[in-house]
């Protein structure tokens, strides 16, 4: 049996859907002209795949055909010689499967492999989310605004060249620099890409991250239910009522808390999160009433409080505020904890105010992101923005 | 006096919400569901749940809102629900108000008014279920509302689509190619006016939006309240098939509405109310914004030519100057006589 390699991309659900499937089969199809046996295949980390939802693709390259058929076999990889996150966000853990609970994104990383990370941030910013772990790995930034496109447009910011240019750099084994040349000039025709693919693989230098080093936080846990306290026939349990909740400051009670599914809780499939000036919130209902996902908890003073076990980034809150600046996204690099701002902010208004202004001001240079498609021609301004900045390094 | 021979039983009487500051808090679809950032189908549920109050049971076709609703041994549902089949919205609230009416009669239950809906996708309600939602808006004994959310595309398989799809449409099925740019050349089922017109025992028909919260949530409670068979359709914007930043989708609701492709109006025991924006279209107040501001802003419609984009919106132009009913009824006025 010959060497059996594989690669993994973490990526966000629907949005880089088509960009995860690009980067898999252009490994393949470069290392098929090195002589390689591939193979490129998706696994949601939820099926079907929605929007923002940490999802995995794989490619796994094989010096033979048997090697490769043996790799067939398994569902997914159980340990891959690199991972690629295609969104820094996705940093902070993802459920690669439902009953799996958050995982750290170097999860199935073998010890001393590469993880690659596209982001603007520099690595030892991104280690202040990519969780600890006991054996040593290699962390490599691509530097380069996040790309997200949708289901049936794609942003062709040469995001995926650039990612297979560090996958040469960081894994010659599996494609070289040559493969990725020859696939790039043969099969997408595009000298310009090349260039992208040859200055990421330059440019390309990951650093050693000890064992211990990075976040020191658990990944969210919960009990998984065995077969044996399940509850006859299909039948399970339904939510019980939410109610008020105490005021920590007055200790009045009041408000309301909706009870939430533990189960399931959206830390990661969020890339942004409102931050909300409860100064100047008028207590208009909207926020509240139009989000999808019951986020918002009705505070005993009648404002409304993200809880952020339950948002998953949307926006809409941000889009029905009749009030200027009251709610602003704000991108989910800037946060280590998921508390109440409106706790923070009835402990001392002035702080809560000051921390606020400096947030959305520090989030402002990894703001370039977008979520989608808003307007045609969109993605061709964006494009070319992103080209500027890849360039600049 | 004649007999009818019908039996009705009385409904919970809920009153309208008198403005969102008196919707309630409590949630009956809660937060902790697997669906796509910015859904509105999920929006039109927590809605529904809101506006029927704890004493519902809900039945739900195979789709989306049943997929990720009710995932891996947990559920966000604070009401009884049951998952049904795809092309049994219909049957299967008309089975669970006929088991209700029985366990009542024989005193296994407390004899009390239970709300009974049905929800199904547009693959469920629109194209597979079309059938047992019609035998079951046809029996005048039952309480039950069907209400069909309407991404207008099989979005949990991937998005296929369904009957409910608009003219010209990217879909899984209808890639536009470089010989032929449009691969689906049908024009939206018109489900509502189906229902309201060969259906005169169904003495409520409405079409909502998420985009009008308040006004949903009041026409559920009416039809709730009216009883018998009633019938419901609301459009939910999705970002995954529609291809669209979540950031807008309250806004996609709204244009839909404002450009006229979606017009919001009930039909209360045959007769007709337009509501909001689409009254005030109908009655010269409002002019209709063009098509293109909805169409361009969706990535299922970057294929579009200028072309495309005037035959769609001939088409809505059609619908509010040569319908009998504007906007709701497709027979065309004799223009000559």
């Amino acid at each position: 049996m010959g060497k059996l390699f594989a690669v993994e991309i973490i990526y966000r659900g629907v949005f880089q859907k088509t960009l995860a499937k690009n980067i898999t089969r252009g490994i393949v199809l470069a290392a098929r002209d090195e002589g390689k046996f591939g193979l490129s295949f998706g696994r949601y980390g939820d099926s079907p795949e929605r929007n923002g939802i940490p999802a995995k693709s794989f490619a796994i390259v094989a010096d033979d055909e048997l090697t490769l058929e043996a790799g067939m076999a398994q569902y997914e990889p159980k340990q891959v010689d690199l991972t690629v996150v295609l969104d820094d966000t996705l940093c902070k853990g993802a459920e690669s499967w439902a009953w799996y609970g958050l995982q750290p994104v170097h999860h199935a990383l073998k010890p001393g492999s590469t993880l690659v990370v596209v982001s603007l941030q520099d690595a030892p910013a991104l280690l202040k989310t990519i969780h600890r772990r006991e054996e040593p790995y290699k962390l490599g930034v691509l530097k380069g605004v996040t790309s997200f496109s949708g289901m049936w447009v794609y942003k062709d910011d040469h995001t995926d060249v650039r990612v297979l240019g560090a996958i040469a750099k960081a894994l010659p084994e599996v494609v070289s620099l040559k493969a990725v040349e020859q696939f790039i000039t043969e099969k997408l025709k595009n000298a310009l890409k090349v260039t992208s693919a040859k200055t990421a693989y330059d440019r390309f230098k990951p650093m050693d991250v000890k064992p211990g080093e990075g976040n020191p936080e658990e990944t969210f846990k919960f009990e998984f239910p065995g077969w044996t306290n399940m509850r006859q026939g299909v039948s399970i349990k339904g939510q019980p009522q939410g109610g008020p909740y105490r005021d920590p400051v007055s200790l009045e009670v009041g408000g309301f808390r909706p009870a939430r599914n533990e189960l399931f809780k959206k830390y990661s499939t969020r890339t942004e999160r409102p931050v909300v000036n409860f100064a100047t919130c008028t207590k208009c209902t909207l926020c509240w009433l139009n989000c999808p996902d019951a986020s918002f908890d009705v505070t005993p003073d009648k404002t409304y409080d993200a809880n952020l076990e339950a948002c998953c980034g949307c926006g809409v809150c941000e889009a029905v505020c009749p009030v200027e600046n009251c709610i602003t996204m704000v991108n989910e690099s800037q946060f280590t904890d998921n508390k109440s701002q409106w706790v923070a902010y009835r402990e001392d208004k002035d702080a809560y105010l000051k921390w606020l202004e400096k947030t959305i001001k520090s989030a402002e240079p990894v703001e370039k992101r977008s979520y989608g498609f808003r307007y045609r021609g969109q993605y061709k301004e964006q494009a070319e923005e992103a080209l500027e900045i890849a360039q600049r390094g | 006096m004649t007999t009818t021979f019908v039996e009705e039983k009385p409904t919970q009487n809920l009153e309208p919400f008198k403005g969102v500051k008196k919707v309630p808090y409590e949630e009956y679809f809660t937060s902790g569901h697997r669906t796509c950032e910015g859904c509105e189908s999920a929006q039109i549920m927590r809605l529904m749940a809101k506006a029927a109050g704890p004493r519902t049971i809900v039945l739900g076709a195979t789709g989306c809102m049943y997929v990720a609703n009710t995932s891996y041994y947990s559920t966000v549902w604070g009401v009884p629900w049951m998952h049904t089949q795809l092309g049994a919205g219909g049957s299967s609230a008309l089975g669970t108000a006929a088991a209700l009416r029985v366990l009542m009669r024989k005193g296994v239950l407390k004899d009390e008014p239970i709300n009974v809906i049905a929800f199904c996708g547009d693959g469920g309600g629109a194209d597979m279920g079309l059938s047992a939602i019609s035998a079951t808006m046809t029996h005048p004994d039952y309480n039950l509302l069907i209400l069909l959310y309407d991404n207008e595309e099989y979005g949990n398989t991937d998005i296929q689509i369904s009957g409910t799809s608009p003219y010209g449409v990217n879909t899984s099925f209808s890639t536009p190619g470089k010989v032929k740019r449009i691969m689906h050349h049908r024009w939206k089922k018109n489900v509502a006016p189906l229902i309201l017109a060969g259906h005169p025992t169904c003495k409520y028909v409405g079409t909502i939006s998420t985009s009008y919260p308040l006004q949903a949530m009041n026409n559920i409670r009416k039809a709730l309240s009216i009883g018998g068979p009633t019938f419901i359709h609301c459009l939910n914007p999705c970002p995954k098939g529609w291809d669209f930043d979540p950031y807008i989708a309250f806004e996609l609701g709204e244009l839909a509405v404002n450009t006229g492709i979606w017009p919001l109006y009930e039909v209360e025991n045959g007769k007709l109310k337009l509501h909001g924006k689409t009254e005030q279209i109908a009655n010269g107040r409002f002019k209709r914004l063009p098509v293109r501001d909805y169409l361009l802003k969706q990535g299922r419609f970057a294929h579009f030519t200028e072309e495309d984009i005037a035959f769609f919106q001939s088409k809505v132009d059609e619908m509010w100057e040569k319908w009998l009913v504007p906007g709701v009824i497709p027979l065309q006025k004799d223009l000559e006589g």
